[in-house]
């Protein structure tokens, strides 16, 4: 108990730490977000509309530890402001369109890359020299050294526009309305495919590389020979003595992974026209948005602490060591 | 332990159950047949002019594009007038026409009989009167700065209405009559326009109704009142989002698209060639002229020769073919691009022989400016040390960065140590209104009449000392000359009288050379014909084809028809 409350005192100093830089990084870039917005219509726009924009945007300036100040105070109400890319839209409601579907993109297939990727690491571990575990790895290796935006261009056209047996964009058909029907459902499974598919591909190699190798070290273990002269199942020996200890960095791995979902897959979101979290971020950074910026950095950073805290007691949970300390 | 043995066969169990899920769907998709080949869009016509990944719903016309849903501030509300760039004339909308007083301070603008909003209610003076009260009272709405020329603004009777100026200001008339008009008996219960959102307009467009509005996508459907007859013979307008260009001109390549606005890399293989018999695009040379500025704050860039030398240093047809795929042409001395094209005078053109790539030229005009070669090769400036200047672009913006790498390019051909320095938009913008550049790109006003153009480019009035930011005339070149022309043609009596002005502003552009004039931008517009016709074109040029050109949107939305009907 007294090793969690320790790590719960060090996730609130790293929280305001985090707090702090997603307060000060964005101040020091260079213009402000009327003329940002000003780029985005190369000269369409009358000079007047920039100091309309200006005035629009409320730019109240003031020293800086005021501005920090009500910052503080702002994120303890909950309060995060106004977007100026989606003026007048909230901020709380602008990342609300966009945090569900990263959630349930990059979400969906970080556990299905880890799962899938530790099970193979497993299998390839127990065979080794085999031909499974001579083939899979390297190829995996090799799709895993693409970037996953190329993978997913290239699924893109080759599934969405040369084959057209999958959607090109969107999280569901656009002809449908968001309802728990299971016409809507199976269109968000369709849409899901393809950008779950590319992450999934371009993740899954380092997840079973990194089990594979820990599993080794853990089979070479005197308590799975033990096992082993005990005359258990290959399967439980596999699964319950070797694989349940081999596990223990992934896992970490795994707290990392799932804390970075809400930054979103980014490329893979806009490949795929994914309404999700990374798109949004991009637009904040183009547009200067603050505000917006600040709102996202602050749910990433929250997920990550959180997850890690998760890790930390799971680990309480899988390793017996950490209960006694 | 045998329930822990039973929970292993289990998760295999499912494991072989989801393996084959995975496998089965994309072959259930492949099942359900082609997805690119649209059902008949039963006349909804899909448009593809904003970039973004999902749609916030707003619907204010007062504020600025890119902040509200298109066409909010063309097609649900309307102008008074919409100006046809293309043909240089004013078309009557909301007004049916507007008379300046003899002394030309005063705008008789008479209003349409029979227009009503979309909730019944009649659009009056009033209402007009009413939406110039708010930009007055809130600065942010007041985009084109009409309170900076306009003294008051009174309705006489229903339909008439009577702006009075603090100065003769003609070209002003543009500003007045592209402002949208909301409805008074609405509106005046609203606390704060500027970030009212307006989820459901009452307007007086052809399209008010919001019939779907989602993430992804939304759609408008007819304004069931609208005041011409007949119009739209559109059903409704329909805007999936794409977050950028290349998932946009991927929906207009797969036939998802009718309208759309963005930039095709060569538009004539990957977008006609699919199916020349109904893809079509239109790429006037309307869209404002991409100029280099040199700032003339900052020797030796003060100095004429100087830049008419550097002029002369660019190779503008390789420009225009390797950073513009050949989509415009060189820009002449005027500067003008085609909207402006009736009032280019040949001879002032041909005035500036700056124009031309002539490297020897450009040398002796170097020489003879003060800036011999070294023996180096280099050219040296008035201190001794090697002539350096740099040419501004924006990080991104890779058209613009082909070109200013082939401007360095020609610059060092003349000895002049030069390269292309790509910033973020911001601090681009920033040195650029400040004056912190020697060289750079940027674009120019693209406003109906060259007036203001030409009062950008040249004029006093917007001039501001380094380290100031100017919002207009960036390169600091004043010209007292250009001033009276100016000031006379903000009481041109007619268009003979402007013909005249601009002809004698050209003159002085193309002699003094206050900016560099690279190429005409084009308006970008690609149409695929499928299933509605009416788009503008080469042969029918009756509007700017983009849909982003507010409010001359109105006028192709209003003419485009479903295909058969």
């Amino acid at each position: 108990m007294r090793y969690l409350l320790r790590q719960l005192g060090l996730y609130v100093l790293a929280a305001w730490a985090s707090l702090t830089l997603n307060f000060i990084v964005p101040r020091l870039a260079p213009g402000d977000p009327a003329s940002a917005m000003f780029a985005r219509y190369k000269g369409q726009l009358q000079p007047e509309a920039l100091a309309a924009l200006r005035e629009a945007f409320g730019f109240t300036g003031g020293p800086l530890h005021e501005q920090y100040a009500s910052y503080l105070a702002h994120l303890f109400r909950g309060d995060l402001g106004v977007s100026v890319a989606y003026f007048p839209a909230k901020v709380t409601d602008v990342l609300g369109m966009g945090l569900g579907w990263t959630a349930l993109l990059t979400g969906s297939s970080v556990v299905v890359a880890f799962a899938l990727g530790s099970l193979l690491g497993v299998i390839a571990a127990w065979r080794r020299g085999g031909a499974f575990d001579t083939t899979l790895p390297p190829l995996l290796v090799f799709l895993g050294a693409f970037p996953y935006f190329w993978l997913a261009m290239m699924l893109l056209y080759g599934f969405g526009f040369t084959l057209d047996v999958l959607p090109l964009r969107h999280a569901y058909d656009d002809t449908l309305a968001p309802s728990l029907s299971f016409s809507f459902l199976a269109s968000v499974a369709e849409h899901l495919l393809l950008p779950a598919t590319s992450i999934v591909l371009a993740s899954v190699g380092g997840w079973m590389l990194s089990m594979r190798s820990s599993m080794i070290g853990v089979l070479a273990e005197d308590y799975v020979t033990m096992a082993h002269a005990k005359g258990l199942s290959p399967l439980r020996i596999m699964f319950h003595y070797a694989a349940r200890n081999a596990l223990l960095p992934n896992v970490t791995g795994f707290g990392m992974a799932l804390g970075f979902v809400l930054g979103g897959s980014l490329l893979t979101e806009i490949v795929f026209s994914y309404p999700g979290q990374g798109y949004l971020l991009v637009q904040a950074v183009r547009s200067q948005d603050y505000p917006l910026m600040q709102g996202i950095f602050l749910t990433i950073t929250m997920a990550v602490l959180a997850a890690n805290f998760l890790v930390d007691v799971l680990y309480v949970w899988l390793d017996p060591r950490t209960r006694g300390r | 332990m045998a329930l822990k043995d039973s929970s292993v066969t289990r998760m295999r169990w499912s494991r072989r159950h989801f393996l084959a899920a995975t496998l089965l769907a994309p072959l259930a998709g492949a099942c359900s047949g082609r997805r690119g080949a649209r059902r008949d869009p039963g006349g909804v016509l899909t448009v593809s002019t904003e970039q973004q990944a999902s749609w916030v719903r707003n619907f204010n016309p007062l504020l600025a594009p890119g902040n509200i849903r298109w066409p909010t501030r063309a097609g649900i509300y309307e102008p008074l007038f919409i100006y046809d760039t293309i043909n240089g004339k004013l078309v009557p909308w909301l007004s049916t026409g507007a008379t300046w007083s003899p002394d030309k301070r005063t705008l008789h603008c008479a209003l349409r009989p029979g227009v009503t909003w979309s909730d019944g209610q009649p659009f009056t003076a009033d209402d007009v009167v009413f939406t110039f009260e708010i930009l007055g009272r809130h600065k942010a709405l007041d985009l084109f700065g009409v309170w900076s020329f306009l003294d008051d603004i009174r309705a006489r009777g229903a339909d008439e209405v009577l702006f009075s100026l603090k100065k003769q200001y003609v070209p002003g008339l543009v500003y007045l009559g592209h402002q949208p008009i909301v409805p008074r008996h609405l509106w005046r219960d609203v606390k704060d326009p500027v970030t009212f959102t307006n989820e459901r307009p009452v307007a007086t467009g052809p399209f008010t109704e919001i019939t779907v509005f989602q993430n992804q996508v939304y759609e408008l459907g007819r304004n069931p009142r609208y005041w011409q007859p007949g119009k739209p013979a559109l059903r409704g307008l329909r805007f999936p989002a794409y977050p950028g260009n290349d998932q946009a001109t991927l929906a207009l390549l797969h036939g998802e698209v009718d309208w759309a606005g963005n930039f095709v890399p060569d538009v004539e293989r990957i977008f006609v060639a699919r199916d020349p018999a109904h893809h079509h695009y239109w790429f006037p040379l309307v869209g404002g002229t991409v100029m280099l500025y040199p700032n003339a704050a900052r020797a030796p860039l003060s100095d004429e020769r100087v830049r008419k030398a550097i002029s002369m240093s660019i190779d503008r047809a390789l420009l225009v073919k390797v950073a513009m795929y050949g989509y415009t042409r060189p820009a002449d001395a005027t500067g003008l691009h085609d909207g402006y094209a009736r009032f280019r005078s040949p001879e002032a053109a041909a005035v500036g022989d700056w124009i031309t790539h002539d490297v020897a030229r450009a040398g002796r005009l170097l020489d003879e400016a003060g800036y011999p070669r070294r023996a180096d090769g280099l050219r040296a400036s008035a201190d001794g040390a090697p002539l350096t200047l740099d040419v501004h672009v924006v990080t991104g913006w890779s058209d613009w960065i082909r070109a200013a790498q082939i401007i360095a390019q020609g610059l060092r051909a003349l000895g002049v140590t030069s390269a292309a320095r790509a910033y973020d938009f911001s601090a681009f913008f920033e040195k650029l209104q400040k004056g912190a550049f020697d060289l750079s790109l940027g674009w120019s006003s693209d406003e109906p009449t060259p007036y203001h153009f030409y009062r950008d480019l040249m004029g006093t009035a917007t001039l501001r000392p380094l380290g100031d930011p100017a919002a207009r005339n960036w390169h600091r070149f004043g010209s007292e000359e250009a001033d009276a022309l100016l000031a006379e043609f903000e009481g041109a009596a007619d268009e003979r009288e402007e013909m005249r002005l601009s002809h004698a502003l050209e003159r002085l552009f193309a002699t003094r050379a206050p900016v560099i004039p690279l190429f005409p931008n084009p308006s970008w517009a690609a149409f695929n014909t499928r299933h509605f016709e009416g788009f503008p074109s080469a042969r029918d040029p009756y509007a700017k084809p983009s849909p982003y050109s507010a409010p001359e949107c109105l006028l192709v939305l209003t003419r485009l028809t479903p295909r058969g009907a």
